[in-house]
């Protein structure tokens, strides 16, 4: 059985007078110690998904208007409050992209990252000496001058460092980290992805990273959900995907990507159009716009997710073979 | 005869002083942009690449150092009014619904531009229908406020805005990095043409080393406010020769799990690094794996170590 199982989910914003759907029927399983990347561009329903798993939706406007998470035997979106402060921050930890927002910039980080064990009911002298092991797990070589610190102190690396370290001070079996390197230098980004990769081997903790750079998928996760217009379009291995994309859109966005075998200032391959909106779309395929191998079909009827070979499953009426 | 675009000679920039903490921006940086040609410049935040677009486009003045501008230099022609200095080089930002005003319609942001500047005053709306056309986008966009726009249209916006009074140089601040991946290709396709439509000379400022290496045709990698390598586009990526441009190579992720997969690099020691500026010896030397007694005594000077291809650095990797 699954770790973590998102079964159905539909989110909702509220308009004057129903829902627009703009995240239509996700399904996601995480099984433990997994890495999976969620690959999409902003609109496509990443973030809301996860953050709709934590139930940290702004409503209103955003609503989850049906589906199940399901974590532990327990769907957490029907759980109690108590329960749910139990689980966030506690067994699913998240890390977001903008690191200095998310920290108080009034309160010592010393502070914070003990607050954060109290909150999960950890009590005396063993809170200040768990919080100086995990800062050294990170990486983080002087864990006394960090903790003493307030946040605009340290660079952006080192606080990106410390969110991290605040995600596993209770040893959560699940991180949802989302697009927690974009903000980052690539020298840093870096070494946050292979600290990442190294703390997950001596855990077992699985992992769902967030992106938008199919270079960070390539690089740290063991499979990838791509998201396009509030649904999943296609998952696959890792591996699979960058050899045998079987989702037009998939196949796209890695062609746009200059290479070292692609001329010099050749022309990239560009996608054309834009995303759609998710709450205003027609009958039919919202990639069809966008997509070099539309036929009549694509119009009339929204494909389902297609078994395609090698455990890859896509959205698509044609194999990719037919393209 | 080489035609020069744009000329940065020893140039540097010090902000703070007095009571404040100094940050030395730019250490001594010179440059030649030839005429028509794209520069690329590559680094990490503080390196001080977007201070010298800072410069060049004279936002801010240099603490010593001069820079020219089509053969004047930009404090001679800023003295004959900003204007002037505008007409000859723009700056294209990152975000282009932060550039953009949100309160003009795509239509009013062309047309102040060509007030300010009293361009075609006989036919504003003619220009505006073929700069508009120029960047791709059909008339129907010119009532358009910007968040009716998507990124990339906004971008295409931002471009025409700078082209609108006719410029020989556009500096490009990371101008991709702000948009949505399906949509850079075709940003980036767009400059291409731009440029050889026109004849522009560009200073193309980024991150992204892949999309430098790209559309670059001489790279500068900068560190700590130093031009550390300059060469050609794929001299600079193939022969590499400053530990710091290899590192930074190295820690580029690339779209391929075989190749990321055999990667095994050990850059986790540097977080420990301060950013305390460096008082003797190269700037890079605390970060470097080939450091030696000698790199932490004298500071190496950016020397020519092959054909057109330069490194400040005394152990360069792939030497001759």
């Amino acid at each position: 059985m699954s770790l973590l199982s998102i079964q159905d989910l539909h989110i909702g914003i509220a308009r004057k007078h129903d829902n627009d759907e703009i995240v239509r029927g996700v399904s996601i399983e995480v099984e433990p110690g997994e890495k999976l990347g969620i690959v999409g561009e902003s609109g496509s329903g990443k973030t809301l998904t996860m953050l709709a798993v934590l139930r940290l939706l702004a409503s209103p406007p955003l609503s989850v208007l049906s589906g199940r998470v399901i974590f532990a035997d327990e769907d957490l979106l029907e759980v109690n409050e108590k329960r749910l402060r139990q689980v966030r921050g506690g067994e699913i930890a998240m890390v977001y992209q903008d690191p200095m927002s998310s920290l108080n910039p009034l309160l010592r980080v010393g502070s914070q990252l003990e607050e954060t064990l109290k909150s999960h009911g950890a009590r005396g002298p063993e809170v200040a000496g768990r919080v100086h092991d995990v800062l050294l797990q990170v990486g983080l070589t002087e864990p006394e001058r960090v903790t003493s610190s307030y946040p605009h102190q340290l660079s952006g690396g080192m606080v990106q460092r410390v969110m991290i370290a605040m995600a596993l001070l209770t040893s959560p079996k699940v991180l949802i980290a989302d697009e927690p390197t974009t903000a980052l230098d690539v020298t840093i980004q870096r070494q946050i992805l292979e600290l990442v990769t190294s703390l997950q081997a001596a855990t077992d903790m699985a992992v769902l990273w967030v992106t938008h750079d199919l270079g960070v998928v390539a690089s740290l996760v063991d499979s990838v959900v791509v998201m396009y217009a509030g649904r999943v379009v296609e998952k696959a291995s890792t591996t699979a995907l960058f050899v045998r994309p079987t989702h037009p859109y998939t196949k796209a966005l890695l062609a746009s990507l200059p290479t070292l075998e692609s001329g010099h200032r050749s022309p990239l391959h560009q996608i054309g159009g834009t995303p759609p909106d998710p709450a205003r779309l027609g009958a039919g395929c919202p990639f069809r716009a966008r997509c070099p191998y539309a036929f009549d079909k694509c119009a009339l009827e929204e494909p389902p997710l297609l078994e395609r070979g090698e455990g890859s499953f896509a959205a698509c009426w044609k194999e990719p073979e037919q393209w | 005869m080489v035609e020069v675009a744009v000329e940065v000679r020893n140039v540097s920039k010090v902000y703070g002083g007095r009571t404040a903490r100094v940050v030395q921006a730019l250490s001594d940086v010179s440059l030649t942009l030839e005429r028509a040609t794209t520069f690329g410049i590559v680094g990490e935040s503080g390196c001080g690449k977007s201070t010298l677009a800072r410069l060049l486009v004279g936002l801010e003045a240099p603490t010593s150092g001069e820079l020219f501008v089509e053969g004047t230099s930009i404090d001679a022609t800023k003295r004959s009014g900003t204007e002037s200095l505008a007409r000859k080089i723009q700056l294209v930002f990152q975000d282009p619904f932060s550039s953009l005003d949100p309160r003009m319609t795509v239509e009013k942001t062309l047309r102040e531009v060509l007030r300010v500047h009293s361009l075609h005053p006989d036919n504003v709306q003619g220009r505006i229908a073929e700069l508009l056309a120029m960047v791709g986008l059909s008339g129907r966009f010119a009532n358009r406020y910007p968040h009716e726009l998507s990124g990339g249209q906004a971008q295409r916006v931002a471009v025409a805005r700078a082209l609108a009074v006719e410029p020989q140089i556009l500096v490009l601040d990371e101008p991709t990095s702000a948009l949505d991946v399906s949509v850079r290709a075709e940003i980036i396709n767009l400059l291409v043409r731009i440029q050889q439509e026109l004849g522009l000379s560009y200073v193309f400022i980024s991150h992204d080393l892949s999309m430098v290496r790209h559309v670059s045709d001489v790279i500068a990698v900068m560190y700590l406010g130093r031009v550390v390598e300059l060469g050609r586009y794929d001299a600079v990526f193939d022969e590499t020769l400053h530990p710091y441009t290899k590192a930074l190579g190295d820690a580029v992720v690339v779209p391929d799990p075989v190749r990321e997969r055999a990667k095994n690099l050990s850059l986790s020691d540097a977080v420990s690094i301060s950013v305390a500026p460096v008082v003797q010896g190269c700037p890079y030397a605390p970060r470097c794996g080939f450091a030696q007694e000698q790199c932490r005594d004298v500071a190496p000077q950016l020397e020519q170590k092959r054909d057109a291809h330069f490194a400040s650095c005394f152990f360069p990797l792939s030497s001759t």
